[in-house]
């Protein structure tokens, strides 16, 4: 029994002594699920550096996937999961840096799945958020995650790409709107929408009695093929990629957020290590 | 910041009378429809009072002495004021409601404060100020922007959001000092006062000129030597600028308030006016002084009818005359 067994288990009784059984068959769902994502310590999640590559998962013909998008999918529980460590952002403009937390360290683990079929390639996010932020207004911000690809090599900066040469292709969740933006910059404060928007993605949040256990499931997903000069090409040796996460709760938006620092580099090509 | 010409504006203060004409003008225009409700790109509020986000004055913004962004308070709705509805459908028509009632409680608007002002009887006052984005020299909001979305024209010296540019991120609002750009929640956009440039372009003043029944506002550009701008802000140095030291050298100036003397214990009349100047003073700047006594001179020259090109400028005879657009 781990101690996070006795802090459910505690909270567990605690509520369920107050609200009667229904809570009480409802929290230990949530605390079965809780366990389930103790994947910090998890064996079966890779941690991934910098440099490292990843490999896709097949997802072969013969499996249907009912919801194309569905974070949730059973699928998900068969394709190899990585973590990896996403740091602040440097600043690069004065109104980021009012903002920026000097010395801050504050690291934030990303878990991510790759797979493909024949036709589509997949990702799924997965991060711990003890805040839904679904809205936008005047003086709230939503919470968001991001993959951003290099079109060109991995000399392109990892900061939002270098320039009209070397620019990234860019997919954007944002929790106000279900939806993914297909976006492509050149270096930081160029970000552009696409007029290819065939990015498509869904997204849950599963709450949990212990506000550091929630989190965001995020699938996002587009045809294997490119199609657009500023999409990326998925079908090549390696592919670099780096991933973003913005914090609504934390008045996160634009260069405020973590992300990875340099790149992952993902292999998409499916002669080996298929789901099973 | 640097442009071919700057178009200004002067309004005197001591013509309006609070009537929201100009406000009314720019609210059916630009802001009664899509997600800018809530939004006055020009208001008249009375001061002293909390103004319009409430309380905007201490949210910061702005520049430092070093010229660098300083980091302000976000407003909230309710800074604003949400705004509501009247039920006329139930209430007066079909009488399924009783009362006519607003469909969200009001706690806070634009104008909340009005007439409310200071101080205590016989003393007590306030004045009127109206307020729009002032098309800053050195806009806070421009800098403020990451992705170069705000820009400021060349030929007249406008600023304006590109709305394809724009990603909300609302570092401008927070940016701006008078809290005169505008987040669309509906478009997860900012806006904000665009100057009737529309209207500008064609030679016309902007809809909150055009309609002010007090005649209180001159536009025309900075470098005309014969406009009302050059001829108040340059010439006569009656016209200045709200919160200079905010750092984003405005382009809307006013001519500050006169008021009657202040009444002491006995009644009679003191040698200090009703409105303190150290109070208007924090908001015109150290040269409100001057303005007061040459605004003051030139009247006394009016009254003896020795004549005064000045008051013959601000009684603004002629719409032409006030507005020199070209």
């Amino acid at each position: 029994m781990t101690s996070q067994d006795i802090k459910n288990g505690l909270l567990v009784n605690r509520i369920g002594r107050l609200t009667g059984s229904l809570t009480l068959a409802a929290c230990m769902l949530a605390s079965a699920n809780a366990l389930a994502d103790q994947s910090d310590m998890n064996p079966n999640v890779t941690e991934i550096k910098a440099w490292d590559t990843v490999k896709v998962s097949r997802i072969p013909a013969s499996i249907y996937l009912r919801t194309q998008d569905d974070p949730d999918d059973l699928i998900w529980d068969r394709v190899p999961e990585y973590r990896t460590a996403l740091l602040p952002a440097p600043p690069v403009h004065q109104s980021v840096g009012l903002r920026f937390e000097e010395g801050s360290t504050r690291t934030k683990h990303l878990y991510f799945q790759v797979a493909r079929s024949d036709e589509r390639f997949y990702i799924r996010l997965r991060w711990k958020d003890a805040t839904e932020d679904r809205n936008t207004t005047v003086d709230r911000y939503r919470d968001g995650v991001a993959v951003q690809y290099a079109l060109n090599d991995v000399d392109t900066s990892y900061m939002m790409g270098s320039g009209h040469d070397d620019p990234v292709n860019i997919w954007y969740w944002r929790a106000d709107k279900e939806q993914i933006e297909n976006l492509a910059a050149g270096g930081y404060g160029s970000t552009t929408t696409l007029p290819q928007q065939n990015v498509s993605g869904a997204s849950a949040y599963f709450t949990d009695p212990v506000p550091a256990d929630r989190e965001w499931h995020v699938v996002m997903s587009r045809p294997f093929e490119s199609d657009g000069e500023y999409a990326v090409n998925l079908d090549r040796e390696t592919v670099p990629m780096g991933f973003a996460v913005w914090q609504g709760s934390d008045n996160e938006r634009d260069g405020n957020k973590r992300v990875t620092h340099t790149w992952i580099l993902l292999d998409t090509s499916l002669d080996s290590d298929t789901a099973k | 910041m640097t442009v071919k010409r700057q178009l200004s504006m002067v309004m005197d203060l001591n013509k309006c009378i609070g009537c929201q004409t100009c406000t009314a003008a720019c609210k059916l225009m630009w802001t009664n429809r899509n997600g800018r409700e809530f939004m006055y790109w020009n208001n008249v509020e009375s001061q002293p009072g909390k103004g319009y986000p409430r309380d905007y004055e201490n949210m910061g913004g702005g520049f430092d002495a070093d010229g660098a962004l300083r980091l302000g308070r976000q407003p909230s709705q309710e800074d604003y004021g949400i705004p509501w509805e009247y039920n006329y459908e139930e209430a007066l028509m079909t009488g399924t409601d009783p009362w006519l009632r607003p469909n969200v409680k009001p706690t806070w608007g634009a104008n909340w404060d009005e007439d409310e002002g200071t101080g205590d009887y016989p003393n007590s006052y306030y004045f009127y100020l109206p307020r729009l984005c002032n098309h800053c020299a050195n806009p806070a909001c421009l800098a403020a922007c990451t992705r170069n979305a705000i820009y400021k024209r060349q030929e007249d010296g406008i600023v304006l959001v590109d709305q394809e540019r724009c990603r909300g991120y609302r570092y401008c609002v927070n940016a701006c000092p008078y809290k005169k750009i505008y987040f669309n929640e509906e478009i997860s956009k900012s806006e904000k006062c665009i100057f009737c440039y529309p209207r500008i372009e064609k030679g016309l003043p902007t809809a909150c000129a055009q309609q002010c029944v007090g005649r209180i506002r001159w536009i025309g550009y900075r470098d005309d030597e014969d406009g009302p701008i050059h001829q108040l802000v340059d010439k006569y140095k009656v016209a200045l600028p709200l919160h200079a030291e905010w750092g984003t050298q405005p382009n809307v100036f006013y001519v500050p308030p006169t008021s009657p003397p202040k009444f002491g214990e006995n009644g009679e009349q003191l040698d200090e006016s009703r409105i303190p100047l150290s109070y208007l003073e924090s908001l015109f700047g150290p040269r409100t002084g001057e303005a007061l006594d040459t605004l003051a001179e030139a009247r006394q020259a009016k009254a003896d009818g020795r004549g005064s090109e000045l008051m013959d400028i601000l009684i603004g005879y002629k719409h032409s005359e006030m507005f020199k657009l070209s």
